[in-house]
């Protein structure tokens, strides 16, 4: 019974959308077709919430048991929660999508790869077993290159990320779909085959591969302080690239060529929440906090907060700075991450636990459920916004918002929800995150806290300056196109409400009650104070000339670009001509065309030349060999 | 009893096809294929296939028989679907190129599918083969049918790069018969050992020096890997599109079952080994980036991916496991590749330069399609190569460790895993996306991409139960079986895991 539970959980999105694939070349059919898809997607929505109300514990299938490869299921606090909201996000999307992607040019390529991007999410998701995540991790990988690549044609601006024909010396601010797509996967690759050697590494040094059953004291006792050290840096590899942290963020900001909904899916559910969801779901079950005596193991976590922090306050940074609207949540999106990393890195320093879960990886994790739900919903309403205006930068005044009204409704809770001013759903998430980066004074000092409430701050300012550039002071849109987008609509007003209900379940459960306690706290609402008055100038003030500069240095994203387009393509094409202007063309010289061939034509050219025919050149040579023998002959007698 | 017929039906197509019409011969080719595929998934989902016993010469050759361990099935299994699949692909492609070059495509098709299938039919039996008397003989008969195809059908200067082929072929050839000589003297019998045949048990570390450079020539690895490019370029697509995936790797069987009799050169000389292969198929990998001619890319891919299979040899057991795999993978992969590439060359009119194509996924999205699958098991993302990365990296982890002393091994061994995904998406954003050069969609026949799809969608399936279920175990106990005595032997490092 629950195999079925699981098979459909995972196949009916993937199964539903072949059928959209056969029919790729029958415009009747791929017109109606993403019905099923979305049916297919609806199915796993089913199921999440019968495991979350039904199903508890493990769940285990043969597949290569002789090896300790299985399907193994864990159905635990934060798979069953974790399931059910990447599930209920990407229906939503799918809803939106329907009306979004009408009229494109291959539907047949976008669902199939949209469904197995879901997919892919729930196995990453539900997997306990390593090798089994990894196939979701990949199939991940797969599916966002596919749909970061959607528009391959490159021949719509609307789909550009950058500004065109802008150069930065030698570098072309302007990307295109193509080569997003490609940056996404190159990135990610650098991080996931290292990852990959480290879940081998498990796998040879570890009796199983299921994440709750290794025993992670033992395992990092073995291999010592140089082992645990390379074997967690290699897995965390993976997860800063798939969740684009410093340095490794260019690539989502390109992901911004993709189609919006899959930029919504990319940035709330999937993808880069994936590498900090299964950094929260691994630290859950090392349980790092009980192993201060392994040497090492601190090193990694110190380095996993402090990435996780500065890639916040980078993001919400570069975010100031930037005019593209998907752009600057994706960068907010890069900030929101990397405060759930910072988070759940800091549980290492944590005792305190509230129902038996140590409270930074539950505030790690709430903020991730909130975050998700606010940044889907601004980006669908983005999405919607680019069809309205047919422009992918920051525009519309309030007499354009009033003519969008849901749109603006929308983007007024998601933001206000999202940012942590009181009393709104992410402020009590925020205020236990504060509440943890104090505790960290004691150990690493105040300047977690520090680069919190920047970060917190600057984020406040981003979000208020995309609702007023887009609602209220904006330029006027040069196009306006308000008719239709009814299920858009339906989206992201769906997308929303969830963030009500989120708000009730804070007041609700019982393990958010250190939450509720935070939000209490002086600093929380100091913090609040100072975040409700960033919003409040951001909205008042959303562009400030005087800084434009320091604005063009954001906006280039501090020239990280420089690293990714300039330095390292560079360097490897200098290898590649190197390698093949030097290494084959002598190689082949040598052996096939030049040298050797030669030399045989050369040796068989003298021997034919000195056959000429005459009797005395052969007599000439018998007796010169019959001489050089006597020579060595005589030498040799005389020597011996 | 029955595979022994089974095996022997390809043989058989042989004399038979180029008594047909193109298309009937195609039709028979790709069954007397496809029959055995099925027959050899029936011995690995049931493991029912005991050595089929042909004749016994006296020594030093000793027991000649069938060898129908997991480890023959994996290769077989690769070499039956591959061949069928490209044998359909074929019909179309050919008939291009022989109206191409202005000959008469009844009678040419004639001589082509002879060639084609005892070229095929040998590799296959070359797998299956219990003794190395045997397997030599169809190693040259693999090497004569791919020359003359070259010879006949090739493109470019294809008498030169045939040539240039069967040299150094007949070098490395040479050098394996040399090897095998010596070990057939020194063990009175050429028999490989299996359950109750009792064969070689030592090789000598000359016999082992003249294998592993004639085979390390065959792979090929840096060095030797100049006549590749030429050879995988030139010959005609459907013979590349075997000869890369198929016939190069199986260099790499042959050194896999000497490695089973005895691993001491390679526990001897390992980081010597396992350091050439490595730089080899990073170098390999940088060279891709550069290449105009879209075969000779693909060519210089395989030269990588080659020195992952070395590399394999050099990691254990489970290093044994992945090459086995990673031979798989490689082969379903590189013979979507090349017949990708074919496909091209069939549509726009023999387009082979990488700078002129772009955005050709609006013309041919099939083939577009195709070919991000063939990358996609060369990177080993979501196929059977997923496998195949996931045991040679534990190999590496279970020879070298996890410290700092071996962190080296393991940045190479990562690094050399990623620039395949590199340079396959690099490749797959240049050729096939960007802005369109033409946005017409070209009707293109069923037979240039339907047999890649099938090829593509086994090499997922393989990755799952029930194959992986029945396919890896078996793989891992037939190693087991063969090293053990090694292992006792202190031959071989390491415990048993």
């Amino acid at each position: 019974m629950n195999e079925w539970v699981f098979l459909l959980l995972f196949l009916a999105p993937v199964v539903s959308s072949i059928p959209i694939v056969l029919a790729y070349k029958n415009k009747e059919w791929t017109e109606k077709l993403p019905y099923l898809s979305v049916f297919g997607i609806f199915v796993s929505v089913l199921m999440s919430l019968l495991i979350f109300f039904v199903l508890e514990g493990q769940y285990r299938y043969d597949w290569i048991p002789d090896l300790g490869i299985n399907f193994v299921f864990m159905c635990d606090y934060l798979s069953r929660y974790m399931g059910v909201i990447t599930a209920v996000i990407a229906f939503f999307i799918a809803v939106y999508g329907l009306d979004y992607m009408k009229g494109d040019y291959r539907p047949s390529w976008y669902w199939f790869f949209f469904n197995l991007f879901t997919a892919s999410m729930l196995l990453v998701v539900y997997s306990d077993n390593l090798f089994l995540l990894f196939v979701g991790w990949e199939g991940l990988g797969a599916a966002s290159w596919g749909l970061i690549g959607h528009w391959f044609r490159d021949d719509d601006d609307i789909a550009y990320v950058g500004e065109a024909g802008r150069k930065v010396g030698p570098l072309g601010m302007s990307w295109p779909p193509s080569f997003g797509g490609w940056r996404a996967i190159s990135t990610i690759r650098f991080g996931d085959v290292p990852m990959f050697l480290a879940i081998a590494a498990i796998w040879a040094l570890s009796p199983t591969l299921n994440i709750s059953e290794i025993e992670w004291g033992t395992l990092f006792a073995t291999i010592g302080a140089a082992g645990t050290i390379i074997l967690m840096l290699c897995i965390l590899m993976g997860l800063f690239t798939k969740s684009a942290q410093v340095p490794f963020s260019e690539w989502l900001m390109t992901a911004m060529t993709g189609p919006t909904t899959v930029s919504a899916l990319l940035h709330s559910a999937t993808m880069v929440a994936a590498g900090a969801f299964v950094f929260i779901k691994l630290t859950w079950y090392i349980e790092p906090w009980h192993l201060h005596g392994v040497p090492g193991l601190e090193s990694v976590y110190v380095l996993a907060l402090f990435i996780g922090l500065i890639s916040g306050l980078y993001g919400a940074l570069a975010g100031s700075g930037m005019l593209e609207r998907k752009v600057l949540l994706a960068a907010s999106t890069m900030s929101s991450i990397g405060l759930m990393f910072a988070a759940a890195a800091a549980s290492f320093w944590i005792h305190e636990e509230i129902a038996g879960m140590n409270l930074a990886l539950l505030v790690a994790f709430w903020y991730m459920a909130v975050h998700a739900f606010a940044k889907a919903s601004l980006f669908l309403v983005s999405g919607h916004l680019i069809h309205a205006t047919h422009s992918r930068f920051l525009c519309g005044g309030l007499e354009f918002g009033k003519r969008m009204t849901p749109a603006f409704i929308v983007t007024i809770i998601a933001t206000t929800f999202l940012v942590g001013m009181p009393p709104f759903t992410a402020y009590w998430v925020k205020s236990g995150m504060d509440e943890v980066m104090e505790h960290l004074i004691h150990d690493l000092g105040i300047i977690p806290l520090i680069l919190l409430i920047l970060t917190s701050v600057v984020y406040a300012g981003i979000m208020a300056k995309f609702l007023s550039l887009n609602f209220i002071k904006g330029d006027k849109p040069q196009h306006e196109h308000l008719e239709g987008g009814g299920l858009m609509k339906v989206g992201y007003i769906l997308m929303v409400s969830v963030l009500f209900l989120l708000t009730i379940l804070i007041f609700k459960n019982e393990e958010t009650e250190g939450f509720r306690q935070a939000g209490y706290a002086s600093v929380s609402i100091m913090v609040g104070l100072a975040i409700l008055l960033a919003y409040v100038v951001g909205l008042v003030k959303p562009r400030i000339s005087a800084l434009s500069k320091l604005g063009t240095f954001f906006n280039d994203r501090m020239y990280l670009p420089f690293v990714n387009d300039y330095i390292l393509p560079k360097t490897g094409f200098f290898v590649s001509h190197l390698v093949n202007e030097y290494g084959n063309r002598g190689i082949d010289g040598l052996f096939n065309t030049k040298v050797i061939p030669g030399l045989f034509g050369w040796i068989s050219r003298r021997i034919r030349a000195i056959q000429t025919g005459y009797l005395s050149r052969y007599i000439t040579i018998v007796l010169g060999i019959v001489m050089f023998i006597l020579v060595i002959v005589a030498v040799g007698g005389v020597w011996l | 009893m029955i595979m022994l017929y089974v095996l022997l039906l390809p043989l058989l197509v042989v004399c038979l096809a180029p008594l047909l019409t193109p298309k009937k011969a195609t039709y028979l080719s790709s069954l007397s294929f496809m029959l055995p595929f099925f027959a050899i998934l029936y011995c690995i989902l049931f493991k029912g296939c005991d050595p089929i016993p042909i004749m016994t010469f006296s020594p030093p050759i000793g027991e000649i028989y069938l060898n129908l361990d997991f480890i023959s099935h994996a290769f077989g299994l690769t070499i039956c679907i591959v061949s069928a699949m490209v044998a359909l692909f074929a019909l179309p492609y050919m008939k291009h190129r022989f109206e191409e070059m202005e000959l008469n495509v009844e009678g040419e098709f004639k001589k082509y599918i002879f060639l084609y299938q005892f070229y095929a039919a040998s590799m296959l039996w070359l797998v299956y083969s219990g003794n190395l008397i045997l397997l030599y003989v169809f190693l040259e008969i693999a090497l004569i049918t791919a020359f003359l195809l070259i010879y006949f059908y090739g493109y470019g200067n294809r008498r030169w790069v045939g040539q240039l082929y069967l040299i150094w072929s007949l070098i490395a050839g040479v050098l394996t018969l040399a090897g095998f000589l010596i070990i057939g003297i020194d063990n009175n019998t050429l028999a490989l050992s299996t359950g109750t045949i009792k064969g070689i048990t030592t090789v000598g570390t000359i016999a082992w020096m003249f294998i592993f450079v004639g085979m390390v020539i065959e792979l090929p690895v840096l060095g030797p890997h100049v006549w590749l490019p030429w050879a995988h370029a030139e010959a005609p697509t459907p013979l590349s599109a075997l000869l890369s995936p198929l016939t190069v790797g199986l260099a790499g069987y042959v050194l896999l079952r000497i490695a089973l009799i005895d691993y001491s050169f390679i526990e001897v000389y390992r980081m010597p080994i396992l350091a050439y292969a490595i730089i080899s198929s990073i170098y390999a990998g940088f060279s891709v980036f550069k290449q105009t001619d879209f075969k000779r890319l693909l060519a210089y891919s395989t030269v990588s991916q080659m020195g992952y299979m070395l590399a394999a040899l050099c990691l254990g057991p489970f290093g044994l496991i992945g090459l086995v795999i990673q031979y798989m993978s490689h082969a379903f992969g590189k013979s979507i590749l090349f017949s990708s590439a074919g496909g091209i060359i069939a549509v726009h009119h023999g387009m082979r330069d990488v700078n002129k194509m772009g955005g050709l996924h609006d013309s041919i999205p099939a083939i577009s399609n195709a070919a991000v699958v063939g990358f996609l098991n060369l990177g080993g993302i979501l196929t059977i190569g997923m496998l195949g990365e996931f045991f040679i990296l534990r190999g590496v982890v279970e020879t070298f460790g996890l410290n700092t002393k071996s962190l080296p091994i393991l940045l190479a061994m990562i690094f050399m895993f990623i620039l395949s995904v590199w340079y396959g998406f690099y490749t797959i954003q240049k050729i096939f996306y960007g802005k369109p050069k033409d946005t017409k969609r070209l009707e293109i026949s069923r037979y240039l991409y339907v047999p890649l799809f099938i090829i593509g969608i086994i090499s997922v399936l393989l990755l799952f139960p029930p194959l992986s279920t029945a396919l890896i175990p078996g793989i891992k106990s037939v190693i087991w079986q063969l090293i053990e005595g090694q292992i006792a032997a202190g031959i071989m490092g390491g415990v048993m895991p």
